[in-house]
């Protein structure tokens, strides 16, 4: 079964054509980049994976489910359990500490506390966070937010993981410090990654490229691991 | 030259970019939240306009109709007490010469209709219809009843059992010309006719529905007033030598007037004379204005803090760009210039529309307290949207001006990473400047009142303490966050939702802090207005049981008001006294008398001599005599009497000293022998025994009986057998007579109540406006708290738990500031103002349901701004 299969996905916005046809798929634990120019598409491709939005035409199916004709509630529950987001601004609750911000799709995802009791630190520590988990996001760098953020992703166990430039925010070590927890992550989870980026160097944890152009994806090449 | 020009043009040139690339390009893209600034806006203003416009037409009716019955007089002459005597016109007409003056007599009396009694009283006001009828050379056809339209078809009639009334008159009795109309007149049943009705004349104050107008000597019969007068109206004719005739007759009459005790004023100086007996009232709405006008400031700066915060990036990137901080907020000024203006024209049309029901109550309460008016229509004058439109723009533009001053001074790149977060109200996260303000207040609460040029006692301390107070709660309501959102964790573990919303509490924004203190300051008003009610309340009870002894309360109908003139006759109460079982009575006779330009009640008194049952007052310094002799006893010249707390405190009496009384017979010195709380008016009042009052002004007739029935008599068989013999009077039991006081006294805070309410659900408003504000800051937040799989309904929770917890810090915070409040107004400004003693007392039961209310409310509104803000778009997408 693959983690991801997306068939012929059109979207638009006030009659412009954000999404042509688009259509791909992701392997269970495969890790693939998003490639193209701004305006190209990426996000809204990403939104629409991730329930966020919905397209048009076309169809997503996650683990072999398909989006089309869920409901709100249906699609809260996919992105509580099967998909999560790791955004380039990291979008962190700013009210919430580090700890707290990893926690809460736990609780959303109706947890009890000696669970989540046992699963945080576990969280905070694989992201090497351990001495930060009490600070509020503003106390943080741009390096520790992307990680807390990839901690909130995986607190769910998800099947698929949706980066939208997940180094686009950090400079160029701290980037690549991200890029091996995220690979690390997917290899010892099996947990697949779609990232969008501009940055050549992300696709260095992808066996796969997907460049998009227009709204159109004009080629998939498979990377040279 | 050229290059000067260009530079002085340049600040308008940046201006107007501004205006067209940044501000206007934003109304246009969020119009929803222009609308809610502008409902915020709105809101303010129709409060504070309503509750001004519902008590000028409600107070206004008694100055419309005195104006109104020649035209507007020029002076008014009336006696200091009493009545006048129709021999004062002869001598008014030879002291004016040949200098051209209409002279109008007017006797005014009340009655009650006898089929419908419950349906107010009327008022029968007796001139002379053949004056008033060439009044029109005066007025210039302005008279009340000139021409045939008062007339109709039967001219001009004398007699006495005749009269005309207005068409609303005609409309809530269902009466029509030449029927006939049972009135009680002075606890005397008559039938009346109609003669005629007067129509509706656009150019003239429409003719109050509770008016009957009558020949001048029909009525002086009918009342048993033959040859009196309550006063007499001058007009000067109009014509080139008016402004000198009206200052000849002017000065002529001001040494009438002295020489014969009698008082001279012109129709504003009895306007204002009318309105001073309702202080009290009118400082109850003043409070409750003010009240309007705090929440209203609240949410207007609410409006535009949150309008401005939400733009601190655009304001951090144009200042990069080269933009100065004073460019910045002038465009901002002007923003908040035309939001004002617009808010505050939304905001006349709504107070103008709210103020239509708020004067019902207010002048029930003026009809049942003061005197008898009607109410008039809601008039919005020039000056009224003058004043609104001022108020609303300058509220704007102050609110304004504190977050766009805080935003342009901020250095760009801190505001380019902040965006739209934190930011708000800086002084209001000076919790020290409150504490220090907390004990500025207090202090202010003991400095002792100032004494105005015209006597008036302004309690200026106890304002300024309340305004220092208002603005520490402001201060500290802050420090209420944290506290709060440990309780909300602590509660809701498992709940992801309920401890978000604990969070942003935990480190709350300046709207957080601006949306609790406008709802403390609503609700700290309006609980410390309970306190004060509660209070009066408490004490009222308490005075009405010590006051009430007798078994049976006996009046003239219609005698539900203070200055309400039925009397009884001697023969009346001599009967009652006759019937078997009644083993003896108190009578008081009112005159309402002028002294000093200070108008208060004079009651003569016969108290039973009944030892056990003399001296029934509640008080505060004890005559030194016991029983009748206390009052009848005279020492030297000046006879005794017992003076009310407020007319001690107007007077500055003492037992021992002595005011000059006006009678018929001329003055006569008083000696204060006790002093006694009283709390049914606060002009004041002096007891006399009746038997000098009788003497002084040649008058036999009572306005009140208390009768003591012997302990085997049959109280209900009395009070029938009063009722059968004497229908045109209304005889009450002890506990009849307890309820009405009270309901009359719960009616008359009616409109406090209902300003309350108003109050409260403002605020509350303005917590679901500032909430969907927050909200809409927060799209983003959303938008992620939304891909990590939180549902509509979620976040609508979360939303009502932040809401919840607002309203509970302002409903804590308001109720700390509504004890400090109630204090200040039962013991500062209540016995400066009004001289009232007061117990304090803290009506715990409305405390709870207000809270209820409020929470409940706040919850409701949180979760449905939530639950329609949930879906916002998120500004990130490519």
């Amino acid at each position: 079964m693959k983690a991801l299969q997306v068939s012929k996905i059109t979207k638009s916005y006030d009659k412009v054509p954000v999404l042509r046809r688009v259509s791909f798929s992701l392997e269970v634990g495969e890790r693939a980049a998003l490639m193209g120019p701004s305006g190209s598409g990426k996000s809204t491709l990403l939104n629409c994976i991730g329930g966020i939005d919905r397209p048009d035409e076309g169809e997503i199916s996650l683990q072999g489910q398909s989006l089309k004709g869920m409901d709100e509630n249906e699609l809260c529950r996919l992105r509580r359990g099967t998909v999560s987001t790791v955004f380039q601004f990291f979008h962190l609750l700013p009210t919430l500490t580090a700890a707290e911000n990893i926690e809460f799709p736990l609780q959303l995802s109706g947890m009890s506390e000696s669970e989540r009791k046992v699963m945080l630190p576990e969280l905070i520590e694989e992201v090497g966070l351990s001495h930060r988990s009490h600070a509020m996001p503003h106390e943080l760098s741009g390096g520790e937010m992307q990680r807390v953020a990839i901690a909130r992703a995986l607190a769910i166990r998800p099947k698929l993981i949706l980066a939208d430039e997940p180094t686009g925010n950090l400079d160029s070590a701290t980037g690549e410090v991200i890029l091996d927890l995220l690979e690390a992550i997917s290899e010892r989870h099996g947990i697949a990654m779609l990232l969008v980026t501009h940055s050549p160097g992300v696709t260095r944890i992808c066996r796969r490229t997907l460049e998009m152009r227009d709204g159109l994806l004009v080629d998939q090449s498979e990377a040279a691991v | 030259m050229e290059g000067n020009a260009t530079l002085n043009e340049r600040p308008v040139a940046i201006g107007r970019l501004l205006w067209s690339r940044i501000i206007w390009r934003h109304w246009r893209r969020e119009p929803r939240l222009i609308l809610v600034l502008v409902g915020i806006l709105a809101l303010g203003v129709a409060v504070f306009l309503s509750v001004r416009l519902a008590n000028k037409a409600a107070v206004s009716g008694f100055g419309m109709f005195t104006e109104s019955i020649a035209g507007e007089s020029d002076f008014i002459l009336r006696p200091t007490a009493g009545t006048l005597d129709v021999s004062a016109l002869r001598q008014l007409r030879e002291r004016a010469g040949s200098t051209p003056v209409g002279i109008f007599p007017v006797l005014e009396v009340s009655a009650v209709s006898a089929d419908r009694p419950e349906d107010g009283w009327v008022k029968m006001v007796g001139a002379d219809l053949v004056a008033l009828q060439n009044a029109a050379i005066y007025t210039g056809g302005g008279a009340l009843v000139a021409g045939d339209s008062a007339a109709g078809d039967d001219g001009i009639p004398g007699l006495a059992d005749r009269g005309f009334v207005g068409s609303s008159f005609a409309r809530r009795f269902g009466i029509v010309k030449g029927e006939a109309m049972p009135l009680i007149v002075n606890g005397v049943p008559v039938e009346f006719d109609i003669s005629g009705v007067i129509p509706e004349n656009p150019n003239l104050p429409s003719v109050p529905d509770n008016l009957i107008l009558m020949d001048l000597p029909g009525l002086q019969s009918l009342a048993e007033l033959e040859g009196k007068l309550s006063r007499i109206e001058l007009r000067i004719a109009p014509g080139i030598e008016a402004g000198e005739n009206r200052q000849k007759i002017g000065a002529l009459m001001w040494d009438l007037a002295a020489e014969k005790g009698w008082i001279l004023e012109t129709p504003e100086d009895r306007k204002s004379s009318v309105t001073q007996m309702s202080a009290a009232f009118r400082l109850n709405l003043t409070i409750l204005s003010g009240l309007a006008l705090l929440v209203g400031i609240y949410l207007i700066m609410q409006a535009m803090e949150a309008a401005v915060v939400k733009r601190r990036g655009e304001i951090a990137v144009l200042r990069s760009l080269g933009v100065t901080p004073a460019q910045i907020r002038a465009a901002w000024l002007w923003e908040g210039f035309i939001l004002g203006l617009a808010g505050a024209i939304v905001g006349i049309i709504l107070g103008r529309l709210m103020a239509m029901g708020l004067v019902v109550a207010i002048s029930r309460t003026v009809n049942t307290l003061y005197y008898e008016t009607t109410t008039s229509a809601v008039t919005l004058e020039r000056g009224e949207i003058l004043f609104s439109l001022v108020f609303g723009v300058t509220a704007s533009l102050v609110a304004a001006l504190i977050p766009a001053r805080e935003a342009s001074m901020t250095l760009p790149a801190q505001s380019m990473r902040e965006g739209g977060q934190g930011g708000g109200l800086a002084l209001l996260r000076q919790w020290p400047l409150g504490l220090i303000l907390l004990a500025v207040g207090i202090g202010f609460a003991f400095v002792p009142p100032r004494v105005l040029a015209s006597g008036s006692i302004v309690p200026l301390g106890g304002y300024l303490a309340a305004v220092v107070l208002v603005l520490s709660a402001s201060l500290l309501i802050g420090l209420l966050f944290k506290p709060l959102s440990m309780i909300l964790k602590r509660g809701g573990k498992d709940d992801p939702m309920r401890l978000y919303a604990a969070s942003q509490l935990r480190r709350p924004e300046g709207r957080h802090r601006l949306t609790a203190a406008g709802l403390a300051v609503a609700i700290g008003m309006s609980a410390a207005m309970g306190i004060l009610v509660a209070s009066f309340e408490t004490t009222l009870t308490g005075w009405i049981q010590q006051l009430l002894k007798a078994d049976l309360y006996v009046a003239a109908a219609g005698t539900n008001s203070v200055t309400n003139g039925n009397t009884l006759s001697a023969s009346t109460w001599e009967m009652i006294e006759d019937i078997p079982g009644v083993s003896g009575t108190d009578k008081i006779r009112r005159y309402e008398v002028s002294v000093q330009e200070n108008n208060f009640f004079l009651g003569g008194v016969d108290y039973n001599d009944d030892p056990d049952r003399f001296l029934q007052l509640m008080w505060l310094e004890p005559p030194a005599l016991k029983g009748p002799a206390s009052l009848e006893t005279r020492s030297g010249e000046a006879f005794p009497g017992w003076a009310s707390e407020s007319l001690a405190r107007r007077f500055s009496l003492e037992v021992g000293s002595r005011i000059p009384l006006p009678t018929a017979e001329g003055e006569r010195p008083i000696e204060v022998a006790g002093i006694f709380a009283e709390y049914g008016n606060e002009t004041g009042t002096l007891l006399v025994a009746r038997k000098f009052t009788r003497e002084w002004f040649g008058d036999d007739r009572i306005s009140n009986l208390a009768v003591y029935l012997d302990p085997e008599a049959d109280v209900e068989l009395v009070l029938e057998t009063i009722r059968k013999t004497f229908p045109g009077l209304v005889a009450r039991t002890n506990r009849k007579l307890r309820t009405d006081s009270i309901r009359i006294f719960h009616q008359t805070f009616a409109v406090t109540y209902a300003l309350e309410a108003i109050a409260v659900f403002i605020a509350v408003a303005g917590l679901g406006l500032a909430l969907a504000g927050l909200l809409l800051e927060r799209r983003d937040e959303l938008a992620t708290l939304k891909a990590l799989g939180a549902t509509r309904r979620e976040i609508a929770r979360s939303a009502m738990w932040e809401g919840i917890g607002l309203a509970l810090a302002g409903l804590t915070g308001g109720y700390l500031l509504s004890f400090l409040l109630g204090w200040i107004l039962i013991f500062v400004i209540n016995p400066q103002s009004f001289g009232w003693t007061l117990s304090y007392h803290v009506p715990w039961f409305s405390y709870i349901a207000l809270a209820a209310i409020t929470l409940s409310t706040a919850a409701g509104v949180a979760w449905s701004v939530g639950y329609r803000n949930a879906n916002l778009r998120g500004e990130r997408k490519e």
